[in-house]
Parts: C-alpha cells; structure tokens; sequence
C-alpha cells in the first residue's frame, strides 16, 4: 500500500536551535497516526513542514510518488492536505456553507457575469455535513455554533476540498466526552473512506482507542513508532520521558525547607470564567513551589488572579501571615510581589525604553506618591540601580543605555528578572520563564531563581518543561481543569507520576 | 566594518536630535532667497513667533494625546468652547483673571469628559473625540447663539498682544509651558509612565502602572492646553467667533508628528513638538510674504506636512 504521506528523515534547524533531528514520518490510507511528544518536542514544527509553513532544513517528502524538498502551502493543498488548528480557523460572520466553500465558491453565468451559484453550494454544504454527522442548516451562521460544531464545520472543509490528510491538532482540548465520542465517529467514517488522520493529543486514554499507530518525539529526536494494540499507556509515558541526563538546582539540603515559616499563602482562589476553582496554597521562605499542568490548564489564570493583573471573584491572599488586597497589580507590587510574565514581547518589557529605564521602571512606580503618579525620577539612582543590577545577574550589553530590543531573549528576561530584584519584590512568579530562551541562559536563569530562594525569597514557577520544574522546584503542584489535583515533594516527584496525573481522565480520576 | 555601523548610527542620533531643526532652517533658508525684502524685517520673527504659539500650546497637549497611542481630534472645539465661555464671562464683569483661571478649569474638565469617556467605554480615543469635537463645537454655537461674542476688557487684548522686544507675549506663554512639560516629561514618574504606557500598555498594567488614571490625566493635559490656547487666541482676536479654531486638530497632529512623536505612542518629545509647530508656522508665514491665496494655502500646507514628514523618515531610514 502507498503511503499518503511519507517524511524522510526530516531535519529543521532554528538560529541556535535544531528543533528536528533525523525525523521520519508516514501515514497510510485509512490509518489514524498519533504524534505525541511534550510540549516543545517538535510536532507543530513538523506539522508545519508538512502543511508548507516552514521549509525543513534538510530531508525529503514524498507525496503521491512525488520527491519534494520543501512544500509550499499550495503543494500542500494541491494533494490535499489539511490542518484542523486547536484555535479554528471558521469565519464567524459568514453561514457554514460559505465557510466550507471560501476560496472556491461554486459559479455560474448570470448574464454577463460570474456569481456565486448559492443553490448548487448549499446542497453540497448539505451532502458534506451529512458526512460529519452536523445536523444544521448550511444557511446557518457560524457565530450561532458550539465550538464542538464549529470543528465539526472545519473537518467537512477539509473534505470540501477533498482532503486526503487530516493534520487534527489536539482536537479534543475543549470538547464534551460526549462530543469526543462523536467527533472518534467521524473520524472512524473518514478511515473507512481511506483518508490518513493526524492525530494529535495529550490524552493517553483517547488515543489509545482511536489510534491505529503511533510516532513519539522528544526534543526534536525521533524515539519510534509503535502499533497502538502492542503499547501500553506506561510504555508511551516512558518513550515521551525517555532518560534525562539532568543538571540539579536544588537546594542540598531541602529539608530546611520544610520547617521554614510560611511567608506567602493563598486560600479559596476562584474565577468567574471557571479557569481556576477555589486553589489553596501556602508557600515558604525560600520555597520554590512549581506548577505542572497541561496547557490551559488555568496555572497562568490563577498567577494573573494572585497578581492582580486579572480579576477574581473569591479568594483571599496572605503575606507573612497578614491579608493583602491584590485586587490590581499596583497592590500587589506595594505588598511585595512581583510578576515574570509568559510573553516578553507583549506583557514583559518596554521596547520604547533602554536597559536602564526598563528596570528603574518598577522601584519609581513601587516608591511613588499618589498611587503611582507622584514623584520626580531619581536619575542618579535609575543609573547606579540598573549598573548593578546589570552586574549582578550578569546582563549581557554594551551599556545600559542601550535599548532593550537590542539584546538576546535570555537577555531580556534578566532585565525583566532585574527590575523585580530592583524594587526588593519577596514574592517571585515565573510563570514559563525560559520560553523561547536558549539552553545556555536557560541554566542561567534556574540558578538565579535558586538564588533568589537562598536569599529567603518566595517564587512560584509555572512550566510546561517538566525537566525544568524538576531541576529548580522544591515542591510541584500538579495542575488540571482549574484545581491542583496532587502536590508531590520533590524527592517523589518524577516527570512520569505528573504526566499520569495532569493527563489522567477526569471522569477515571474521580 | 565596525567603524562604519557606529558612524551609521551617530548620523541617525544627529538626526533624531537635530533633523527637525534642519528642516526649520531650510525653509526659512528658501524664504529668505525667494523673497529677501519682506523676510528681513524686524517683524519676521515676531510674526511666526505670534502665529505659531497657538498651534504649538494645542500640539504639545495633542502630544501627549499621541504618545500614549490615542489622539485628542476635539482640541479645536475646546480652544473655541473656551475661548467662548471666557469671553462670555468677561463680557458678564467678572474680574479678568477669575475669567482665565475658570477657562483653563474648563479645558481642563472637557478633557476630563475625553478621558472618563474613553475609560469607561473602553472606545478609542478617536472615536470619542471625534464625537465630542462635535458636541463641543455644538454647546458652543448654542451658548454663543451662534454669534461672535466681543467688548471684553482693554487690558486682557492688552495684556496678550504685547511684544517684549521681539518676542510676543504669547510666544513666552508657550515657551513658559514647553518648559513645565519638558520637565514633566523627563523628570517626572507622571511622565515615564506615560511613555511607558504608550511603548507597552500591558507591561505598563503588569509594572503596576494604573492605566485608567494616566490615561484621565492625559487628556486632562491636552484639555489644558487648549483651553489656554482658547485664552490665547482671545486675547490676540480680540473676539470669540463660534466657529474659531476649526480644523486646528490638524495642525496640531501634523506639529507632533512632524517633530518626531510616533503615531504608535511611546516615543517623541515636548522640544520636538516646538520645532513642528514653528516648522508650520513658517510655512505659513512664507505663504503669506508669497502672495499665496488663502485657497492655494490649503494645497500647499498639505502638500508640505506629508513633504517635511516623508523627507524625516526617508533621510532617517535612508543612511
């Protein structure tokens, strides 16, 4: 049998990374093919390649007979392959007919002129939604669909544009079971049709009972593929953890930890968009206390509600035993926390401002008048603060009047990282703080997070790198739907006991 | 190799600094060679001083209106809602200067108004001022009757059209207030963070920066400014006309954007703002020594503001 799809031995390469090594990839007619991974192991990136976003460093692809180097996105649809993205990719304003014909609206001649020939689209619409199991009108606007629906409209474009691979991108992220049991239906009519389905998921107990084969990456390395009916849930966690050659952050002693005061403590968090339901935690001197957790999990949800930054219906926060009203960042930050937030780019630094007023930025707002307004800046100050704080974590620059956008990511972060240590914040949130960082400043920035402990402080780090919680964390929280479902010490804490728990099925975990 | 990047990038500090000012110099430069005999009066400087104050006091409030990525299009209908209530209250007997002080209170609250309305709706700037340039242009007919309003104190017309030497009286206004705002806006946290929330709005918030406040206090300021431009353009016309100031936003956006504020907020400076507006007031001056009509004015003004704009970015990315 003829692959539809057949990568060989694909290589991509990033400025200072190699995102893949030596993949290769097949899909058969009729077969659901699993990726799996941990984030960051290279499965968009081969998504990419293969749907002609990204060109691959070196290796071959071949599609019907055909050899390619690279694809365009254009090849890519010319022999009909489809990505289903997490975030869909359905026009709101438009009816669900219109949706599955955008691009190539069916036409006929109305006298002098080509118009869209509505009749023949909708009794198309009709025949492919009929196919995916969607009972609607094609008339009916995609704004009024459930978002199970609306992934239902985005499969029947695929095959309106007669699709031969399906690249579906966790899928089932925000569905139902009940919706997840519909949506493996459909799926098992495209298989009987001989369509070859990409399936991408985090969740062992789901594609274990639709996958036909599955390919494991790590880090950008090809680990192999298996037969689904021949592996175990077990088996797969250990391909995806494989054996790490780890550096250790932790504390030598970690025990003192644990007779520490508790500095920092957090009861009964709860939102009113459900990310986060009623969190309770403490934290002590100088513990780093980690997050693990499936992205979208509501870690990042419940840091920004802690911080401020985003409101929260219920919840009380207590540093060094007394309550703290952080009902905004301003407050917050008075109260002695401080945030490293995920993107750097859009919530991290200023790219109108220098190193130096990058980082004066914050001890002018904490030492102010009037709510953050009153005062007249210390220049002498600002330029002795940021020179040592430059020394101090070891930023990189030419000089500090340089302006931030002209510096490495790693870089950056440290300036972000520095403004905090300049307003004495004693309460540290990290949340992904060496998203998109080499590995090199990645070291950097876990031994200065150790320090920061050693110097008495409180962090919180939320990564979705479980090498990276194990590395610095003195305790990990394990994150899923809105609730720390399981708190492990470091010394029991291993990346197989988080996966298990962060992956487990909810209704199987109850 | 290395040699070459850091010449590269002196010239582009130097013209930051210092392109604006060249563009002054040339026009003026033109103006002096195309019509000798009128440009080296005495009364030149004196007249582009005159001239250009008022747009240069609305421009450095529509400065901060910019910097912080906004825009304030409602500038024109406070210089004449201002000009027009303080007319009105002169023309009622109140002392000259409880008249002053109660217009700038009023610039100062219309610019309020932009700014709550803009927190509260969460709309952008240009769609509330591009609504309230209306209604205050409206409250100003109806309090008006539509009339021009005139008759106030010999010693306010006065006091403003003085000339102390060869600067205008007007003219030390506006610099007196380029000083208190360049000061603002380098040596004060007001100021940084308002930078900072035009360069980075959710880093702002995430720095502990109230957002909503500094965003009132922006608009306060360009409120500020117009009603003492309302005052300004009083004292000189000697009347307040209801449809005064029409179109000034204009002028005042070019001055900004001409002195170097970028349209995406966060980068730009009170002295930059100066420079524009006398760049303009020079432009219009010299069509004015030319013989232009008033109707070619319109073309050429124009023509010039995208002109002096384009050759900044052009000489700036060009090197």
């Amino acid at each position: 049998m003829q692959a539809l799809v057949e990568m060989i031995d694909v290589v991509k390469k990033f400025p200072g990374v190699t995102a893949l090594r030596d993949i290769s990839f097949q899909v058969l007619p009729g077969e659901v093919h699993v990726l799996l991974g941990e984030n960051g192991a290279g499965k968009s990136t081969l998504m990419k390649i293969l749907s002609g976003v990204y060109a691959p460093t070196s290796g071959r692809i071949l599609l019907e007979g055909k050899s390619y180097a690279r694809l365009t996105p254009a090849d890519a649809k010319k022999h009909g392959i489809s990505v289903i993205y997490q975030e869909l990719s359905v026009i709101d304003a438009l009816s669900i007919a219109e949706n599955l014909f955008v691009g190539h609206l069916p036409m006929k001649r109305y006298g002098a002129f080509q118009v869209v020939d509505r009749r023949q689209m909708e009794e198309r619409a009709a025949e492919l939604l009929q196919k995916v199991g969607l009972k609607r009108s094609p008339q009916t606007p995609v704004e009024a669909l459930s978002i199970s629906e609306k992934q239902q409209v985005e499969i029947a474009k695929a095959l309106a544009s007669d699709s031969r691979v399906l690249i579906m991108d966790e899928p089932t992220t925000s569905l139902t079971q009940e919706e997840v049991k519909h949506l493996f239906r459909v799926i098992r009519a495209l298989k009987a049709e001989g369509k070859g389905i990409v399936f991408i998921s985090h969740k062992l107990e789901e594609l274990l009972e639709i996958g036909d084969r599955v390919t494991v990456l790590k880090d950008g390395g090809y680990v192999g593929t298996r037969n689904i009916k021949d592996v175990t849930a077990d088996d797969l966690v250990t391909m995806m953890v494989g054996r790490e050659v780890k550096k250790n952050y932790q504390n030598e002693t970690p025990l003192d930890r644990k007779r520490a005061e508790v500095l920092f403590e957090v009861q009964h968090i709860t939102r009113a968009d459900n990310k986060v339901r009623d969190v309770s935690f403490q934290l002590r001197r100088g513990e780093i206390l980690g997050f693990a957790g499936l992205v979208g999990s509501g870690r990042s949800e419940l840091m920004n509600s802690i911080f401020g930054a985003e409101p929260r219906t219920g919840g009380r926060v207590f540093f060094k035993g007394k309550e703290i009203h952080t009902k905004n960042p301003y407050r917050a930050i008075q109260s002695g926390l401080g945030m490293v937030t995920e993107n750097r780019r859009k919530t991290g630094f200023f790219g109108n401002f220098s190193i130096k007023e990058n980082i004066s930025i914050l001890p002018f707002v904490k030492n102010s008048s009037l709510g953050g307004v009153g005062g007249l800046l210390d220049l002498k100050f600002e330029k002795a603060c940021a020179e040592r704080q430059k020394q101090d974590l070891h930023i990189k620059c030419a000089s500090v009047e340089q302006n931030i956008t002209e510096l490495s990511g790693g870089n950056q972060q440290k300036v972000i990282l520095s403004k905090w240590c300049a307003a004495n914040s004693e309460i540290l949130i990290f949340d992904e703080p060496t998203k998109g960082i080499d590995v090199g400043s990645k070291g950097e920035i876990y031994a200065l997070i150790r320090r920061l402990s050693n110097e008495g402080k409180g962090v919180l780090v939320v990564s979705s790198e479980l090498p990276e919680l194990l590395a610095v964390c003195d305790t990990i929280a394990v994150f899923r739907e809105g609730e720390i479902v399981k708190t492990f010490p470091i010394e029991e804490a291993s990346e197989e006991k988080i996966i298990a728990v962060s992956t487990a099925d909810t209704a199987k975990a109850q | 190799m290395e040699r070459k990047k850091t010449e590269k990038m002196s010239f582009q500090a130097i013209w930051q600094k210092y392109g604006t000012f060249g563009i002054l110099i040339l026009l003026l430069a033109i103006l002096a060679i195309a019509n000798p005999e009128n440009f080296f009066m005495p009364s030149t400087v004196t007249q582009i001083l005159a001239q250009s104050s008022v747009n240069i006091l609305i421009a450095m409030g529509e400065f901060f209106a910019i910097l912080i990525a906004g825009i304030d299009l409602s500038v024109g209908s406070v210089v004449a809602l201002t000009g027009m209530v303080t007319a009105k209250l002169m023309t009622y007997g109140l002392p000259v200067a409880l008249c002053m002080i109660l217009g700038l209170l009023l610039g100062a609250f219309l610019g309020l108004l932009n700014g709550l309305l803009v927190n509260g709706t969460g709309l952008h700037p240009f769609i509330i001022t591009l609504g309230t340039q209306a209604i205050f242009r409206g409250i100003t007919l109806i309090i008006s009757n539509s009339s021009a309003v005139f008759g106030f104190p010999a010693s306010f017309t006065a006091m403003l059209s003085k000339n102390f030497g060869i600067v205008p009286v007007v003219a030390l206004i506006a610099i007196v207030t380029a000083l208190i705002l360049s000061f603002l806006t380098k040596k004060t946290k007001l100021g940084r963070n308002i930078y900072a929330l035009g360069g980075n709005r959710e880093a702002a918030w995430y720095s502990g920066i109230n957002i909503k406040l500094h965003t009132a206090i922006v608009f306060v300021i360009s409120g500020l400014c117009a009603g003492l431009a309302g005052i300004v353009l009083l004292g000189r016309v000697g009347s307040a006309e209801p449809a005064a100031a029409t179109g000034f936003e204009t002028y005042a956006i070019a001055a900004a954007i001409i002195g170097g504020t970028s349209f995406f907020g966060g980068k730009g400076k009170i002295f930059g703002v100066v420079m524009g507006g006398l760049i303009i007031g020079v432009i219009n001056f010299g069509m004015n020594i030319l013989a232009l009509s008033s109707t070619l004015q319109q073309v050429v003004m124009g023509a010039l503001i995208i002109g002096s704009v384009a050759l900044d970015r052009f000489v700036a990315e060009k090197r």
